[in-house]
């Protein structure tokens, strides 16, 4: 299995997605779509933008789903979908101490991906630490034998701008009681819109292991920010392949910046991580370059 | 290379079809706008706000009066503006002071976060966030009246007696934002 995934890994060292997805690798991504309610939806060119996004990845965390409607996310999969992909979605409950509230949302590939249904929930949040208490479900792969099939945990989350530091310390003990959850289950992928980039990740230093995708360039749709992440730990997760990326929705849609903020004030994050469970140690480090964007 | 250059090959768009908007008005017509008799002129309003992003910052006041409009597109798009929009001119502390004790619990709690990200400058406004402390309707004003505060800082100092209390209170959450304020503010 090792020398396997490492092919893989080398694979995805390379600088290149390809367009259909991958044997190798799945490809988790986060996306905030800003205000993801009606009058978005009303936008036609706007939701193929959206759903031209979301038909590269096999998983998508949503962050900001903010309607009454609970007809959003479901009409966006029908639209996803319209192409004969086969995607579906978990959405979670509206949060927030304001009666202003957004929902999490899972939209996931059914062909390459399936949830537990009974794994998905609101994290406890007892002491009211977080605005948005994230939504946790649990994944495995469909592309490999099931009892080698890569499980994990995602932890959709989206910070609260105004309490950053205090929602990130929050955040240790989220990661940290999620890898606790089942004992069968050692990978947490926590994954959203941070509001805050790796040098103000000081309070995840404390989870022993903790290593996070994207560094080193801006996520928001202004390039001017880092605020969007995939966190986890090593060894634990030696399924990453060490590929990651930004999908910049200007340069990628050739939007000038007015339209690709209609689209979404941040652009899509994403890690590739190989499709089967990675015993032991692990892989050995990957050779060649990780992708970045310059 | 390019990000473009790592994922699918750009989708050729054409961005002068429908469904995509024109340029952004001046940031005043949009102010203006936000109070128009038609919902749809004010959604649209607070949502090219929205994306202008701190660009807007001189719409502060009026984004944060357009919260306790009553439909529901104007709201969500007033809110994801302001929580990008960071600090406040200085110059509107004191237009935001007296929205504090607004009737609209949204409107009550961005009058106060913007307070809040004014720090010092919103030293006058001590009275009214310590007052939230006591008397808002809405716990969640209240428990950001206490981070305000902390904010603000030892220019607070007068809240201190209202911390304390707040410090004591059953709630977790307003209990440690008060005593993360009280520390703050020193003394």
């Amino acid at each position: 299995m090792a020398c396997c995934a490492s092919a893989a890994r080398a694979q995805y060292a390379a600088p290149t997605i390809p367009v259909q997805k991958p044997a190798g690798a799945i490809l988790v991504a986060s996306f905030n779509i800003q205000v993801f309610g009606e009058s978005k939806m009303a936008k036609r060119q706007v939701v193929e933008v959206l759903a031209r996004v979301v038909r590269q990845f096999d998983i998508v965390a949503i962050q900001e789903v903010r309607a009454k409607s609970d007809d959003v996310v479901p009409s966006f999969v029908r639209i996803v979908n319209a192409d004969g992909s086969r995607y579906h979605y978990v959405i979670g409950p509206r949060e927030g101490r304001t009666v202003s509230k957004e929902q999490y949302a899972f939209i996931y590939d059914t062909t390459r991906i399936e949830v537990d249904p009974a794994s998905v929930g609101v994290v406890p949040n007892p002491q009211n630490s977080l605005h948005r208490p994230p939504l946790h479900a649990r994944f495995r792969t469909r592309i490999t034998p099931a009892e080698m099939a890569f499980t994990f945990w995602l932890v959709d989350i989206h910070t609260d701008p105004d309490e950053v530091p205090q929602e990130l310390e929050a955040l240790v003990g989220v990661f940290q009681a999620m890898q606790a959850a089942r004992p069968d289950e050692d990978d947490v992928i926590l994954l959203g819109d941070l509001n805050a980039g790796p040098p103000e990740f000081k309070a995840f230093q404390r989870i022993p292991g903790v290593t996070w995708a994207v560094s080193g360039v801006t996520t928001n749709t202004r390039r001017t920010k880092t605020y969007d992440n995939l966190v986890f730990t090593r060894p634990a997760t030696s399924e990453y392949l060490g590929g990651w990326g930004v999908l910049d929705l200007q340069a990628t849609f050739g939007l000038p910046l007015e339209h690709a903020l209609e689209v979404s004030d941040h652009n899509p994050v994403w890690g590739a991580f190989y499709p089967a469970e990675v015993r032991g140690q692990g892989l050995p480090p990957m050779a060649g370059t990780v992708p970045v964007r310059r | 290379m390019p990000v473009a250059d790592r994922v699918n090959p750009p989708p050729e768009i054409d961005t002068t079809m429908p469904g995509l908007d024109g340029p952004p008005p001046e940031i005043d017509v949009l102010i203006g706008r936000l109070t128009a008799a038609d919902a749809a002129t004010r959604a649209d309003a607070a949502e090219r706000l929205c994306r202008a992003g701190r660009e807007a910052v001189a719409a502060a006041v009026p984004l944060v009066k357009a919260c306790g409009d009553a439909d529901e597109q104007v709201r969500e798009w007033t809110v994801a503006a302001l929580e990008d929009l960071g600090a406040p001119p200085p110059n509107t502390v004191a237009d935001l002071v007296p929205l504090v004790s607004s009737d609209h619990a949204l409107v009550a709690y961005w009058a106060t976060t913007l307070l809040g990200r004014s720090g010092r400058d919103a030293a006058a406004a001590t009275a009214a966030l310590a007052g939230c402390l006591d008397a808002a309707p809405d716990r969640a004003v209240a428990e950001r009246a206490a981070w305000a505060l902390g904010r603000i800082g030892p220019a607070a100092g007068s809240a201190r007696a209202a911390l304390e209390r707040a410090a004591a209170a059953s709630d977790p959450r307003l209990a440690r934002l008060a005593q993360e304020a009280l520390t703050a503010i020193g003394g």
